[in-house]
């Protein structure tokens, strides 16, 4: 297997680069930083493109060795960013993703793509949903959510490409070497704020889960379904222990010692949206303050191979993370 | 100044060729101004008329609202302005954004307004006179269908053909009257309501100013129903996407060489996946109260831009009628076939001594002859009519984006011969402008980028409808070399050429 990991920089790129090591892919990480991994527990060649330019934004020996070898990929690329404007959201999801599928097209040994989708492409949706399901007339919290569903339906309809797609909820976990976390946007933008002591409106208290899951059990199940024979499938992975929101906050701040103010006070929502960037929250995440949607209950039960194993407490983890490498503080700063 | 001119407005000096520029020949025979202006100068006044009451600035036996100059069509900008400015809220820019290119509004007359109550009710007039227009288009679709049928028949000659040819002209004159009518109505409402528009998005809607242009899309593109008729056979509705635009005489030297229509490219694309709109998508994220206005202002803004083009198609059937009728009544009056580019509609179809005639084709032959041989800027400053210069205003405009995203991919120019010529690789279509006559290829390229076009170009509200990155008032598109490889952004307006 010589895998392309499409986005191969970020948080999950880089799980799955780690992962297919471990397995024993020849992996090329693609990214526009030209991340070249190295130092301890690294994978990969590094290869510095852009996933929204035709050809990967490669050229001469790079691209001739993609088009000619790479026989998997894995396309993780793109904001993953909540408050990210329309054009930005739609420039990579949507006109990128067309772009990507296009340079699929030019591989000539490919044989499977994993498409990693999310889970927010559900939107508000009502009623239970399942795998099948992308658009039942939910609307979005905002243009990342939209920006997915699109990729999503790019990907659902390149029926002439190998492609299975795996959707995921927020990732969580201690990074791989040489990553910080970001805590300028998703779930974590909250924790300055959650540190301050400062009541925060959640629906129930926060009572409902948030589909998060650990990055390297993410990263097995994207290789699982890169194993997996190729039926345009969709397949969902979150955490089975379905922690809430209350939970995954609590967690996150224990490693400061603190417990957040989750309160269930409706009239606090608009005051803090009036409020949200002086109180260091963006108004997107304000959004997630209600229970998300209803995944069906035997959605997990699809998923190919073996049911990965969540490492460990890897919510508390990623606080003592960004505890000591003092990520939140600095977001709090700003 | 030529002898085919029409006289410059005492007040008003500053003219635009902007919206005509971008899809009209850059010049008209007499004829085809005939058919053109002097309706469209006709429909703007009764608008005004019923906006703002009788105003002595926009009546007259001057041109006020267009103009005729070196052969090429112009609308008045001064007076357009004037116009914008008589609506509360709404500005000289906001009308130069849409239709002129963005070009710097000429300097305010002194002395021009309105009283301060027709301004004060003009906002409720220009909505109740939009409201009417569904109802227009509908009687005029039939109109017009039951006037290219008539048309049709006279083709295949008879005994009462010239009668029959006098009917036609005499309905289509009647019927091109009413749909430039709807037109100027629908294409001047249009800014007032986007400007609410814009307003509410901006106070309402995160990142309103990106989402401003999926909103403002029309809620129904008749374009896509006039190709698929083009398509079906000859002698259909959409019959006259073949011919250009604006100039009937399109067959006759020296019209022909200016109204060079680009090849419609047949063939249909992949199908197309049916996303949710991202206007309906932004309009969704908002919360009950918001949601209602800004709905309501979109559908308006949505129904009208629909309506423009509507009575557009309408307007260019209606002129495909002249076209292939007129040469045929030609005959009848004894008016050689190369003359009648130089008469007016009301010349040839009155009743006039030929000879008469005849001396006035002569005339003005020989007066186009010398227009032609004379460079027309697209904008005009006529303060001193002597000596015409082009209004420059601010200079040169950067390029602006119309249709957000971005996209990177391979040059191509409209004049592809065919869909397999396209590149499997993502392309972007560069050009000097482009009109409906584009829209078969648009299914095919990622982005447009073209030297002419405002934020209402059909370019602009045609990428908007196919999802695609469009770029207007890039200096140089055309002279961009057939697969260099650019990005697009259809938001900043920002065009990159890469190396490969």
């Amino acid at each position: 297997m010589k895998l392309l990991v499409v986005g191969g920089s970020g948080y999950l790129g880089r799980a799955v680069a780690v992962a297919a090591d471990r397995a024993g892919a020849q992996t090329l990480s693609l990214s526009r930083s030209g991340y070249h991994p190295a130092g301890p527990g690294a994978a990969g060649t590094g290869l510095v493109g852009d996933a929204t330019r035709p050809g990967f934004g490669l050229s001469g020996a790079a691209l001739e060795e993609v088009r000619e070898e790479v026989t998997h990929v894995v396309l993780a690329f793109g904001s993953v960013r909540w408050d990210c404007p329309p054009s930005e959201a739609l420039a990579v999801h949507d006109t990128g993703m067309r772009t990507v599928l296009a340079s699929l097209r030019q591989l000539r040994v490919l044989t499977r793509v994993v498409h990693v989708s999310s889970l927010l492409v559900l939107g508000r949706a009502e009623g239970l949903v399942g795998n099948r399901e992308l658009f039942v007339g939910q609307r979005f919290r905002n243009w990342y959510e939209y920006g997915k569903y699109c990729a999503e339906r790019r990907a659902r309809d390149a029926g002439d490409l190998p492609v299975n797609i795996v959707r995921l909820g927020p990732v969580l976990g201690a990074p791989p070497a040489g990553l910080a976390l970001d805590t300028s946007h998703g779930l974590l933008a909250a924790l300055p704020y959650l540190l301050t002591g400062g009541p925060v409106h959640l629906d129930r208290r926060g009572h409902y889960p948030c589909y998060v899951s650990e990055v390297g059990s993410a990263a097995q199940v994207i290789m699982n379904a890169l194993n997996a024979p190729s039926t345009g499938q969709t397949w969902s992975w979150y955490d089975p222990d379905l922690p809430t929101l209350a939970q995954v906050y609590t967690d996150l701040c224990a490693a400061w010692g603190r417990i957040p103010r989750l309160v269930d006070v409706p009239a606090l929502r608009p005051v803090l949206r009036l409020a949200s960037r002086r109180v260091g929250v963006i108004p997107e995440l304000l959004d997630y303050s209600r229970p998300w949607f209803e995944l069906a209950p035997d959605i997990l039960s699809d998923l190919p191979g073996d049911r990965p194993v969540s490492g460990g407490d890897y919510v508390t983890t990623t606080g003592r993370h960004l505890r000591d490498r003092g990520r939140v503080m600095a977001g709090a700063m700003r | 100044m030529s002898g085919v001119d029409t006289d410059v407005h005492p007040f008003f000096r500053f003219y635009s060729a902007g919206n005509f520029g971008e899809v009209a020949p850059q010049r008209l025979s007499p004829m085809s101004w005939s058919l053109v202006g002097e309706p469209m100068e006709r429909a703007t006044r009764v608008f005004s008329r019923r906006v703002w009451g009788r105003c002595a600035w926009a009546e007259g036996s001057c041109y006020v609202f267009v103009g005729y100059f070196g052969c090429r069509p112009y609308h008045n900008l001064s007076s357009y302005c004037a116009l914008a400015d008589s609506i509360p809220g709404v500005e000289a820019s906001d009308v130069t954004a849409a239709y002129f290119e963005d070009i710097e509004p000429p300097p305010g007359i002194a002395g021009v307004t309105v009283p301060w109550w027709a301004r004060a009710r003009a906002p409720g007039r220009v909505l109740l006179e939009l409201a009417g227009t569904g109802p227009r288009l509908r009687l005029l679709e039939a109109r017009v269908a039951e006037l290219e049928r008539d048309a049709r028949r006279t083709a295949g000659g008879g005994a009462d053909t010239a009668g029959m040819l006098a009917l036609v002209l005499e309905r289509a004159r009647a019927v091109l009257v009413d749909a430039w009518s709807v037109h100027i109505l629908s294409t001047a409402g249009l800014v007032p309501a986007r400007v609410a528009l814009r307003r509410a998005l901006r106070r309402l809607v995160r990142h309103g100013d990106e989402v401003e242009l999926w909103l403002s899309r029309p809620r129904e593109l008749v374009w896509r129903r006039l190709h698929a008729a083009a398509l079906a056979g000859p002698d259909g509705s959409g019959d006259f996407l073949a011919s250009s635009f604006y100039e009937v005489a399109d067959g006759h030297a020296p019209w022909a060489s200016y109204a060079v229509r680009q090849q419609v490219v047949t063939g249909t694309a992949e199908d197309r996946v049916d996303v949710l709109d991202p206007g309906v998508a932004a309009v969704e994220m908002l919360g009950e109260h918001n949601r209602r206005i800004v709905t309501a202002l979109s559908s308006t803004v949505g129904e009208t831009m629909a309506a423009r083009e509507h009575s557009k198609s309408l307007v260019m059937r209606t002129l495909h009628v002249f076209r292939r009728v007129l040469p045929r009544w030609a005959v009848v009056r004894g008016v050689p076939d190369h003359a009648w580019p130089y008469l007016t509609v009301a010349e040839i179809c009155g009743t006039g001594r030929l000879d008469v005639l005849e001396r006035r084709w002569d005339d003005r032959r020989e007066a186009c002859e010398k227009a032609l041989a004379t460079e027309m800027p697209e904008h005009l400053d006529l303060r001193d009519p002597a000596s015409p210069r082009p209004w420059l205003g601010r200079g040169v405009r950067p390029a602006k984006g119309v249709s957000p995203g971005r996209a990177t991919g391979l040059v191509i120019h409209p004049d592809i011969s065919d869909i397999s010529a396209i590149p499997a690789e993502p392309v972007v279509l560069a050009c000097v402008s482009a009109d409906a006559d584009v829209a078969p290829l648009l299914p095919f390229v990622s982005a447009v980028v073209t030297e002419r076009g405002s934020e209402l170009s059909h370019i602009a509200i045609l990428s908007r409808e196919y999802g695609i990155p469009c770029v207007v008032g890039h200096q140089s598109a055309a002279a961009i070399p057939t697969g260099t490889f650019m990005t697009v952004d259809g938001t900043s307006g920002e065009v990159r050429v890469h190396e490969r």
